[in-house]
């Protein structure tokens, strides 16, 4: 950046601070002592990568979370081999705007993987997530061989005591769960804590023993640093594949927290369900993990 | 061009197809052009000439240029068109290098590989390529890379992957691995075993006995336009030429070359210290038969005549093999339209195998019984057919399964699901999973409500057989839910119509 860029932006940044509130969008440019922080934002009317943008300016921006040099899995859903349009994956514009950021806040790698269901190479092809993701600069891993998982223990697991987690997440500074908001015919609904499953090797032990407790207690393990919800294309039936782009409606929405919980008690509310009675989130809130008391919380809402 | 040069020509095209045909079963990164597959495995005879049963193609020509090659030149194929007749030669190189090898005039088992054909077509005409199956050397080879050299290239790909993976670098993909170990202990290595054992102390001679290719060319190669001709004026008697010949179909006591099971090696042109063997039609010089037209061959013919005349004039209802009929019986891969056109037109080559991206086809044993035995099936203990994928389809050389397009794929029935409530999680420990209507790609399965927690249904209708439930059902060892092969593949309804969804618009305001 040369000096009359910087005095450009210099200017742009403070037309923006001065004009904010007269637009209603106060532009956090300090974080300002006397105001609760923020626990949830809500974003709706945007593209998905701009909505994200939007949002994360409003948590002080993803420098607050990536430090500099720092390590970060970005943990997309790229369980199915399907197109963006049916919903099945997270938005690759969403997960190549976030990757993007972290380099702008001085992550030193940036890694993206999911433990796909059906065939991996098809699956990060067809959702558009590898190409999205590596042209924005991120190292795009297999999460397909047992070898990458290595065996942690959960503590305080009611159902699940043990898992293998890929060795990424492990080793890494940062983890950012990106998941997409979807119907489930096992889970119900599968938001952030249910995107974790994707960082494990043995899904089956899961569903062989009281899934919604398995997610809850792992939740309680593995805490993201970041939870962005994708709601721009919501499957809102037949998940999580689905059958055709009839299941999917334009929500246009996105929500971001460090509480796993309260975003998926968010976008609970967003689908059209009570978040009761998708019981891992109950669960998860009753072992401390995170909060469902959404009318407590600090949610700043944004419309684009 | 000199003669002596020929061996050299047949031995660099020999290991350049070699290469190719190997790269083709060993390809996990699927980087071949599948032009490159159609075209190497178009000149396969018997792949093919099975393939041009279920219609006429590419693979008609190239085994009908194969047969007219023959009778032009001789079996050039099996020296250098057929990879398992390279491979042997690479046995029989080794064997050379250990102990320099003499080979001696010995007439080949004439009776056994007339019976080889025979048998060969009358299994046919009953609906079952067993005999392909075992013998078809292609096939075998093919099985061989698949059996062998995969797992290599796999295991070592996997060592890099790992070892560079603890240094943090994620530059090479595992690769999955997963094979039916008993079908390979069982089938694979043992045939291999045979062939190489074969190659090593007795040469060419698989070809000269077993190989139904080399019966088949044989026949022609007896009439075949050029021919190795030892020519008396210039033969010094040494024998040289007898003792390179790897099918031992040289008799330099009386000059003759048996040029039914001469594999057109050219070994011998090379040996040769003078001028005393040409490579001409027969005639032209002073050349002998070896076989003039001998009582033998007569009986064999007529025997041939009496075996097929009978055997066309069954009925032939009654000759189709018995159909395996425990139930259930294996999945046939998509494409195969059925249990009966799949085993009745699977050499067991197992490209399908080596193509398929999970592995869902595996080398089998005796899944469809000893008529189709090694024939692959479909596995859906760890793996499922992919709803986007006709790999598999493009893949075959000869015919087993054919070409389909993704469309029709997608509606077609390999099997249909079956439940069993009473094993079902969902019963059994009273907690959700869903992990079957979750891979569900039609919504055959789905979940309703049971109680408070939600129990797959099933739509029998609407099922593909692609696996997926079944291979998601964390019940052990018996599936919940699994597929019932059909054993003609059907058609799947379409899914029922839903309403598109209503409020699609975007979010107007955050409910919370």
């Amino acid at each position: 950046m040369d000096r009359r860029d910087f005095v450009r932006r210099m200017v742009g940044v403070s037309m923006a601070a001065g004009m904010a509130p007269l637009l209603g969008t106060p532009v956090p440019l300090l974080g300002r002592e006397d105001e609760p922080p923020i626990d949830l934002v809500a974003i709706r009317g945007g593209e998905p990568d701009m909505m994200f943008d939007r949002g994360i300016e409003a948590l002080g921006g993803l420098q607050v979370f990536v430090g500099r040099g720092s390590t970060v899995v970005v943990k997309p859903n790229i369980g199915w081999d399907v197109p963006p349009e049916r919903a099945g994956n997270s938005n690759p514009r969403l997960v190549a705007r976030i990757v993007e950021r972290c380099f702008d806040a001085g992550a030193s790698k940036v890694y993206v993987f999911d433990h796909t269901c059906d065939d991996w190479k098809r699956c990060y092809r067809r959702s558009g997530i590898e190409e999205a993701a590596s042209r924005a600069g991120a190292t795009v891993v297999s999460g397909d061989s047992k070898s990458y998982y290595h065996e942690v223990d959960v503590p305080g697991g009611r159902s699940l005591r043990s898992a293998m987690e890929h060795e990424l997440v492990l080793e890494s500074d940062v983890l950012i769960n990106v998941p997409i908001l979807k119907s489930h015919g096992g889970a119900r609904l599968t938001i952030a804590m249910k995107n974790l499953m994707g960082v494990v090797w043995d899904r089956g032990f899961w569903h062989s023993n009281d899934l919604h407790q398995c997610i809850a207690d792992f939740a309680a393990y593995r805490k993201p640093t970041l939870n962005v919800v994708d709601a721009y294309y919501v499957m809102k039936r037949n998940g999580p594949r689905g059958v055709s782009e009839g299941d999917v409606a334009t929500l246009k929405a996105q929500l971001i927290s460090t509480d796993i919980v309260a975003v998926d008690t968010a976008a609970t509310k967003l689908f059209g369900m009570e978040p009761s009675a998708v019981r891992y989130i109950p669960l998860a809130a009753d072992r401390g993990v995170g909060r469902m008391d959404l009318e407590k919380l600090q949610i700043k809402r944004i419309a684009v | 061009m000199e003669l002596r040069k020929l061996r050299q020509l047949r031995r660099l095209l020999s290991m350049v197809l070699l290469a190719v045909i190997s790269a083709l079963f060993l390809d996990p990164w699927n980087v071949l052009a599948p032009w490159v597959r159609e075209a190497v495995t178009a000149f396969q005879l018997l792949p093919s000439l099975t393939k041009s049963l279920v219609g006429v193609g590419l693979w008609t020509a190239g085994a009908a240029a194969v047969l007219l090659l023959t009778l032009l030149v001789g079996r050039v194929y099996c020296s250098t068109l057929c990879p398992l007749g390279t491979y042997q030669d690479l046995v029989i190189a080794l064997a050379h290098r250990r102990r320099p090898r003499r080979f001696r005039y010995e007439p080949p088992p004439y009776l056994l590989h007339y019976a080889v054909l025979v048998l060969t077509l009358v299994a046919f005409l009953a609906g079952s390529l067993v005999l392909l199956d075992l013998l078809e050397p292609f096939s075998i080879y093919g099985r061989l890379v698949h059996a062998v050299a995969r797992p290599l290239l796999v295991a070592s790909t996997n060592a890099a992957a790992l070892t560079l993976a603890s240094a943090g670098v994620y530059a090479v993909d595992p690769l999955p691995l997963t094979t039916n170990v008993g079908a390979v202990l069982l089938g694979t290595l043992p045939v291999m075993g045979l062939i190489s054992y074969l190659a090593w102390t007795r040469g060419r001679l698989f070809c000269n006995s077993l190989c139904p290719v080399g019966a088949i060319l044989g026949l022609v190669a007896r009439v075949s336009m050029l021919r190795i001709v030892i020519d008396p004026a210039t033969c010094k008697e040494c024998g040289l030429c007898e003792k390179v010949c790897k099918a031992s179909c040289i008799d330099s006591a009386s000059k003759r070359v048996d040029y039914q099971a001469c594999v057109s090696c050219f070994n011998c042109l090379h040996a040769c210290p003078t001028v005393g063997l040409v490579y001409a039609r027969p005639g032209s010089r002073s050349a002998q038969r070896l076989h003039p037209a001998e009582p033998e061959r007569r009986q064999f013919l007529a025997a041939t005549a009496a075996v097929l005349g009978g055997v066309l004039a069954q009925p032939t209802d009654s000759l189709v093999a018995a159909p395996p009929t425990k139930t259930p019986h294996p999945v046939t891969p998509p494409g195969s339209l059925g249990i009966e056109h799949f085993t009745s037109r699977c050499t067991a080559c197992h490209l399908c195998v080596s193509v398929c991206p999970t592995q869902v086809l595996q080398p089998g044993l005796l899944d469809f019984g000893l008529a189709g035995i090694f024939q692959p099936r479909m596995d859906y203990a760890d793996a499922y057919c992919l709803f986007e994928c006709i790999t598999c389809t493009a893949a075959c050389p000869s015919g087993a399964i054919m070409p389909i397009s993704l469309e029709e794929k997608k509606r077609l029935q390999l099997g249909r699901v079956r439940f069993l409530k009473d094993e079902c999680i969902v019963i059994t420990k009273k907690t959700d999973c869903g992990a079957c209507a979750e891979h569900c790609p039609t919504k055959a399965v789905r979940m309703v409500p049971h109680e408070t927690l939600r129990l797959p249904e099933t739509n029998d209708e609407i099922c593909v057989g692609c696996g997926a439930c079944e291979k998601a059902c964390p019940t052990k060892p018996q599936k919940a839910i699994y597929v019932e092969a059909l054993r003609r593949h059907g058609q799947a309804k379409e899914p029922p119509k839903e309403e598109p969804q209503p409020e699609s618009g975007p979010l107007e305001e955050f409910p919370f």
